[in-house]
């Protein structure tokens, strides 16, 4: 057994904490009824959902012309949000299989909820490639299945097709991962379950776990090989995001600096929203003892960091555009800053590049109320850089003949905030019947991180724990 | 021997049993169980459904359910029982015709295909317009198609028939003493023939002999009236005509008011000649100046161009002959610099010049003849022996007969190709009231035509035989080509029917040529092979030697005299007509409504034009855009208001005038609405006739309104890249690097700092499409281009391209595939970067900083102007083809960048990474989507026929984009592959560059060295627009050279 040394702040807080006080904590959602605040809520996000739904269903009915996307403008809210929510889904793996890497303890109580965010967010995500097309029904296309039109093959060269496989492949890893992680803890709520059906459903859940030291083993193993596998494809899926962009000629999207940045807002953004997640379902699911102010300071200092390099991008940006000498070049950046979207480009900057900087003081890092308050401002931020990239770089692009201005429709804004309805119904589903915490690993570091076993004197803590002979 | 063997099926039969003999009578010796199989005995027993009623009821019923799964969907497909010899199908047939609705003319070539016309190009054996179409002669082929034609007479605003109408008007006409006609100008002497036998009166002497006959029951009447030049002419040469331009003589060209290149007069006759004279690489190259007060096609490409109010055209003129020592002692004005430069140049180029005025002022004009003739053009580029024959209404005739109208002196009026109700307005009405028979032919219920009594349908011009006469020796004519769609008659043969002369126009016509123009030649001994040369070219030239002399005789200070009391205002208004309504007669097309003005680039609407600077000053709006709303302002001039019309910032715009075009106001397609307002009203009817200036005072009106523009931005920006321009003695100098620097790059190698040229900086490999087979490709003239706009809308004909409605316009989603951008130059515009012929304009302004470019956005007060026709470049390196997912754009190997719509799906990246924001996206299924019903010609079945079957309709949720005309390269290689022989160069023409009037659009094979685009390509003016970004185009530019000096830049 290990102990951590006494100056580590505990992960666990309180005296009382058991290894069954732990699982009760965490599956008294499950075994109990649904409470008013989770019904009123899911009430919520179901009529939201419901009308991005019917926003969906009027687009694909209608045509692409009910959004706001005009000759010059092709993109506009539809690969924003797509790019934004593809951001947000960056957290959960860097969380569960980066910091399981580097042996980052402190993930095991926010992976659980940071994944699920992750597989929803990447969900949403890719709701916008699909419903961005034209010809929705020709979507498959997109992929290289042998068929029997001749010749005809995906276009290799397309970064929208290295989008395909980089979306997919993220979505598939994380579901992988997020499921193996949940096997052990279903197995649990299987155990404990007392009517036949919520037994049954864990029962296949669970993939008939018998909590041996072999099957424990074996977990192990694969976690690791899974976030071994997962790790290349944090950096790898925003990379490739980015090379929409980097890999075109137009001023503004043409920066070979983006896939860095694109990975770093990413991982702000993502944190981010964790952070909006984690603040609430601490305090709804009393889950405080293991989600410590401590989680969320640490988060909190990703998020400064993160938020430093995508400023210093920013600010590279603007240098390379005016060290370039390149007209268009400049005149896109100098557009972003005093065109018309002057206002969107100022919002970003703040959100995303003043802002996170409160954060050095430690009041305000270790504040629920700021830190809440900020994590909605970076997601704000990180909007409107994608719209600041996607937007203000198309709509003044070489020909002013054909410069223009976007005017988002009640469908564009429909849709948009349908995706959170739809992500929100995802959410409070997985927060009823799904483990929120990895309870199971959680208790792995309860004796070596938990409050009341690092305050123990060495011999109480024998005591409790008599090395046999 | 026969067999006698008998055999028995047993013992019971050898044996004759009784039982066995009994049962053998039955087909079936034993009971079959039939009726316990088949259900219920008894029921069955009392059926009176027999066997073969079922069997019956069967058959019938395995044949009509096979034939109703036999009924093949395609069910208008009818195959031909005799196929016509002419028509095969797939194949196009060309038909020589001519265009002339009353004001403009043009010989046309309509292309048929299986029977329906679809596509109108010029007639370039006509040496009056060389084959110049605007967009309003190439679009009238929708018009033909248009399913709110009248299909049937009207009496009383009912349907009928024909033969009601006719024995109707025949038993009024009987009574009727005071005939009369109001038509358009008749150039057709077959008509004027025809005209004059049914309304001609006998004339007596004083003994009451019959002396002849004569017409004056006839008035022509042109909305847009030239009668200021005719009564000029009447009283200074003493012939009442319009005189002919030879613009290509003319070294120098001073226009006040007249835009002779969009809607003055016979443009279509000017503006290749012009064009002739813009060549900077001839000896000479003419020297443009326009006064005028709105900005038209003429002062956008012409070299000096000066604001100036109308009132003042005359004062202008009147010094310009003083100055030139005409012997008018004219007041000095503002513009006296310039006036000094434009007398110097007439005078180097006595003449080898024009001089040309848009006032319709009789006194304005008699001043402008004296310049004319003091510089000795008549007989040289102005011809009044020859005269033009277009343009013959006549204001005082006109007065004449609404004041007899009135009087209720005219028993009968006839009413032809004119709309007088919507364009004079509630006094022609009441007056129309008081006529006892009142007759139009027009072919849609238009204003007059609703007030009328009985309306006569006239055939659409492409259902129509006729012959014209546009000037002196110059014959066309026009043939059907396609049978009538509706139950409607020529106009021609129902003055010949109401006469009681039933032969068929058609024979009428030939006769009359027969008898009239047949003799004037001498080349074809029979007339038969000379009405089938006629017929097949659709010109007919013939030579005619006037002995009539001319000579000048005015009192030109009589006239300055006159000139002088024109009183200004403080804001005036120039009432205009713009590129794609004209007067009127383009108003009911959507193609024409669509067609962005080649100016303000606005669709759909007209407009009050203003100065930018005063629209500040008065806190409007200057900036159009989406969402972006213009001012609305009442108009009121003479004390007639023309209510709720927007105003749009026109930068030239002289200060203190304002512009509205008329025509607007009609009902288009299937809408509810009208179209714009109608200015028709604002035009004042005086003694002195019409005149289209006035003095207007504006009244706020507090609404916004949404204006549909395609080009929101006005200025370059300062990107030389994207246009070039340079003046003409810097051009001459002849260092390619002073005006058409190549673009390098800086690059480090060997230890040494070289430039290299960007055409050798590469990440790709060279296409293999250089020098091998075909490259398509284009050269475009900056030059000649005079942003006429009639290629945009020949494109939307050709292409079947979707009309899409004002909204989805002012969206940004316009769908033509190539448009003329249109760039302002701006005061604070960094243009010293080419050459020593500019310089920063603004020292101090910061030229070039962050806060400069705010400040470049804003056109210059009296800007120049660029016009450059822009489609997809088919870029060998091509951003498009590159980011699609699934190779739905490609590259031919004859350079095209085609697009395969059956592959898209619609992601939209291509158009994002176009840097030239080409391609066209289908948002709506504009073919089906109720939004579009109203608008797009294309829901209608009768409008679908005017699809080009060589090019598919594009579905929702594809991209598309300029092919070059694919489907023409296709035809013309195989036509090529016939014959054996390779693709001669000019014999495929896209159908831009057929539509262009002054071949400023030229399509060829780049490889092949002889042709003309390969010169275009070579040329040293010659650039790739936005090269640097190393795309490489196929579509060549040719830098834009101003006949200025350097100074003067």
């Amino acid at each position: 057994m290990h102990k951590e040394s006494a100056i580590r702040e505990p992960l666990i807080l309180g005296q009382d904490v058991t290894y069954s006080k732990i699982t009760n904590d965490v599956l008294h959602t499950i075994e109990n009824e649904p409470t008013k605040m989770w019904k009123i809520l899911m009430t919520i996000a179901t009529l939201i959902a419901l009308w991005g739904v019917g926003c969906i269903l009027y687009l694909l009915g209608t045509g692409i012309g009910t959004w706001g996307l005009n000759n010059t403008v092709g993109w506009a809210w539809d690969i924003t949000n797509f790019v934004w929510w593809v951001g947000i889904g960056h957290a959960g793996t860097l969380i569960s299989a980066v910091l399981l890497l580097f042996r980052q303890k402190w993930r095991m109580a926010i992976n659980r909820p940071a994944e699920a965010m992750t597989i929803f967010a990447v969900f949403m995500a890719g709701t916008f490639p699909m419903i961005h097309m034209g010809r929705i029904w020709m979507a498959y296309w997109v992929l290289p299945l042998p068929n029997q039109f001749g010749s005809l093959w995906v276009n290799f060269n397309s970064p929208l097709l290295w989008d395909v496989f980089a979306i997919t492949t993220y979505m598939s890893v994380s579901l992988v991962f997020w499921y193996i992680g949940l096997i052990p803890d279903f197995a649990t709520i299987r155990d404990r379950a007392k009517k036949p059906v919520p037994k049954l459903m864990y029962a296949l859940l669970s993939f008939g776990w018998t909590g041996n030291a072999k099957a424990w083993q074996r977990f192990e193993e694969v976690s690791l090989v899974l976030a071994g596998l997962a790790t290349p494809l944090v950096f790898s899926v925003h990379s490739i995001v980015s090379m929409d962009f980097a890999t075109s000629v137009i001023p503004g999207w043409h920066t070979t600096i983006f896939p860095p940045y694109f990975v770093a807002g990413a991982v702000f953004s993502g944190f981010a929203m964790v952070q909006t997640l984690m603040i609430i379902v601490r305090k709804a699911m009393r889950l405080e003892q293991y989600v410590t102010i401590k989680h969320i300071e640490y988060m909190n200092i990703v998020i400064i960091v993160t938020g430093s390099i995508v400023g210093v991008a920013y600010l590279t940006e603007l240098f390379m555009s005016y060290y370039s000498g390149v007209e268009y070049e400049s005149y896109a950046f100098i557009n972003r800053f005093s065109g018309p979207y002057a206002w969107a480009y100022w919002t970003m900057m703040t959100c995303n590049v003043v802002s996170p900087h409160l954060f050095w003081f430690k009041k305000l890092r270790t504040s629920l109320g700021f830190t809440f308050f900020m994590s909605i401002i970076v997601n704000i931020g990180m909007w409107f850089e994608r719209f600041v990239i996607i937007v203000t770089s198309v709509h003044r692009d070489y020909l002013p003949s054909s410069w223009s201005m976007f005017y988002p429709t009640w469908v564009d804004l429909g849709v948009y905030i349908g995706t959170i309805g739809i992500f929100s119904v995802f959410y409070l589903l997985f927060l009823k019947y799904f483990p929120v915490l990895a309870f199971n690993e959680v208790k792995s570091i309860l004796k070596s991180s938990g409050e009341k076993y690092k305050n123990m004197s060495d011999e109480e803590f024998k005591k409790l724990h008599p090395v046999k002979k | 021997m026969a067999n006698t063997k008998k055999y028995w099926k047993g013992l019971e039969q050898f044996n004759e049993d009784a039982k066995f003999l009994e049962s053998s009578k039955n087909e079936f010796p034993e009971h079959l169980p039939v009726d316990e199989f088949l259900g219920d005995a008894s029921s069955l027993e009392s059926s009176s459904t027999s066997r073969r009623d079922f069997l019956k009821f069967l058959g019938f019923g395995v044949a009509a359910a096979s034939l109703a799964a036999c009924e093949t969907p395609v069910t208008k497909a009818i195959p031909y029982l005799n196929k016509p010899e002419e028509i095969t199908p797939g194949v196009a047939n060309y038909y020589a015709s001519t265009y002339f609705d009353g004001n403009d003319y043009a010989p046309i070539l309509v292309k048929t295909r299986e029977g329906r016309p679809i596509f109108i190009s010029g007639n370039t054996s006509s040496t009056l317009t060389k084959g110049a179409v605007n967009a309003r002669v190439n679009s009238s082929v929708l018009s033909l198609y248009d399913n709110n034609r009248l299909k049937n007479p009207l009496a009383n605003g009912k349907d009928s028939d024909w033969n009601t109408v006719d024995s109707a008007i025949k038993n009024e006409l009987a009574s009727a003493k005071n005939v009369r006609i109001l038509s358009s100008t008749i150039i057709s002497e077959a008509t004027r023939s025809i005209l004059f036998d049914f309304a001609a009166k006998e004339v007596k002497d004083e003994k009451g002999v019959v002396k002849g006959r004569q017409l004056d029951g006839w008035v022509q009447y042109n909305p847009i009236s030239y009668s200021g030049i005719i009564n000029a002419n009447q009283e200074t040469f003493g012939k009442g005509a319009i005189p002919t331009y030879n613009f290509k003589k003319a070294k120098t060209i001073v226009s006040i008011g007249a835009d002779f290149m969009g809607n003055w007069l016979d443009a279509l006759m000017y503006i290749n000649d012009y064009a002739q004279t813009r060549k900077p690489d001839n000896d000479w190259m003419s020297k443009h100046y326009q006064f005028e007060a709105n900005m038209s096609l003429s002062g956008t490409n012409a070299d000096v161009r000066v604001p100036v109010k109308p009132s003042e055209y005359g004062a202008v003129v009147a010094q310009i002959l003083n100055k030139l020592g005409g012997g008018v002692s004219a007041a000095a004005t503002k513009y006296d610099t310039y006036i000094d430069a434009v007398v110097k140049a007439l005078k180097a180029t006595a003449g080898e010049s024009i001089v040309v005025c848009g006032s319709n002022d009789k006194n304005v004009q008699v001043l402008v003849n004296g310049i004319n003739n003091l510089l000795g053009n008549y007989g040289n580029t102005i011809d009044l022996v020859r005269q033009s024959n277009t343009k013959k209404g006549d204001d005082a005739e006109l007065l004449k007969l609404i004041k007899e109208m009135n009087a209720g002196e005219v028993d009968a009026l006839f009413i032809y190709g004119v709309d007088p109700v919507a364009t004079l307005g509630d006094e022609f009405k009441a007056a129309l009231a008081k006529v006892k028979l009142s007759v139009s032919f027009a072919s849609k219920l238009n204003d007059t035509a609703a007030t009328c009594k009985y309306v006569c349908p006239d055939n659409h011009g492409l259902e129509s035989w006729n012959d014209a006469n546009p000037v002196e020796g110059h014959y066309s004519l026009a043939q059907p080509t396609i049978s009538k769609l509706f139950n409607t008659r020529q106009a021609q043969e129902s003055f010949l029917t109401w006469k009681g002369n039933n032969t068929s126009y058609y024979d009428y016509l030939k006769a009359y040529w027969e008898a009239n123009i047949f003799t004037k030649q001498t080349n074809q001994l029979f007339f038969t092979d000379f009405w089938n040369k006629a017929l097949h070219d659709g010109v007919v030239e013939i030579s005619t030697q006037s002995t009539e002399v001319l000579s000048f005789n005015a009192d030109l200070n009589a006239a300055y005299t006159a000139v002088k009391t024109i009183k200004g205002g403080e804001l005036e208004i120039v009432l205009t007509q713009n590129m794609g309504i004209g007067d009127g007669a383009g108003a009911d097309n959507p193609w024409l409504q669509e067609m962005p003005d080649p100016l303000t680039k606005v669709t759909w609407d007209n407009y009050v034009t203003m100065n930018p600077a005063e629209m500040l000053d008065r806190g409007y709006n200057i900036n159009l855009g989406q969402e972006q709303l213009a001012n609305v302002v009442n108009v009121t001039v003479n004390g007639k208001t023309v209510e709720n019309l927007p105003v749009v910032a026109q930068p030239g715009q002289a200060k203190g005038t304002i512009g509205v075009a008329l025509g607007y106001g009609k009902k288009v397609g299937n809408m509810s609405e009208p179209t714009g307002k109608n200015a028709y009203p604002l035009v004042t009817l005086t003694e002195n006739g019409l005149s289209y200036y006035g003095v207007a005072t504006l009244a706020d009106v507090s609404m916004e309104y949404h204006v549909a523009a395609t080009q929101t931005q006005q200025t370059i920006m300062g990107r030389d890249s994207i246009i070039r321009e340079t003046v003409l003695d810097v051009y001459k100098k002849g260092n390619k690097e002073d005006y058409n620097p190549a673009h390098t790059l800086l690059f480090h190698e060997k230890g040494e700092a070289i430039q290299k040229s960007v055409k050798e900086i590469d990440l790709w490999g060279a296409q293999p499409v250089e020098n091998i087979g075909h490259r398509w490709g284009m050269s475009i003239d900056l030059n000649t281009c005079i942003g006429c706009s009639a290629c945009v809308t020949s494109c939307v004909s050709e292409n079947n391209i979707a009309v899409i409605g004002k909204d989805e316009v002012r969206r940004g989603r316009i769908m033509h595939w190539m448009r003329i951008d249109r760039y302002y130059s701006s005061d604070y515009q960094e243009i010293g970067k080419i050459g020593d012929t500019h310089e920063k304009t603004k020292a101090g302004d910061n030229v070039g900083g962050i806060s400069a470019y705010a400040k470049m956005e804003r056109a210059a007060d009296n800007p120049m102007v660029v016009h450059q026709p822009m489609m997809c470049q088919h870029c060998n390196h091509a951003g498009c083809e590159t980011v699609c997912p699934v190779a739905a754009t490609t590259h031919s190997n004859e350079g095209l960048n085609m697009m395969a719509y059956n592959r898209c799906i619609g992601t939209r990246y291509c158009a994002n990474n176009c840097a030239y924001k080409v391609r066209r996206f289908n948002w709506y299924n504009y073919k089906a989507y109720n939004k579009f019903t109203e608008v797009n010609p294309s829901q209608d079945d009768l409008g679908r026929m005017v699809l080009n079957p060589d090019v598919v309709v594009r579905s929702r949720g594809v991209m598309e984009k300029c092919s070059l005309c694919v489907q023409r390269i296709q035809a013309g290689k195989l036509d090529a592959k016939k014959l054996s022989a390779k693709v001669v160069d000019g014999a495929i023409q896209t159908a831009c560059s057929s539509a262009c009037p002054t071949n400023a659009i030229t399509f060829g094979d780049l490889n092949d060295t002889s042709s003309k685009v390969a010169e275009g390509k070579n040329h040293n003016r010659a650039y790739l627009v936005i090269e640097e970004v190393g795309q490489q185009p196929n579509v060549y530019y040719q830098t834009k050279v101003r006949n200025l000096k350097n100074s003067e830049a």
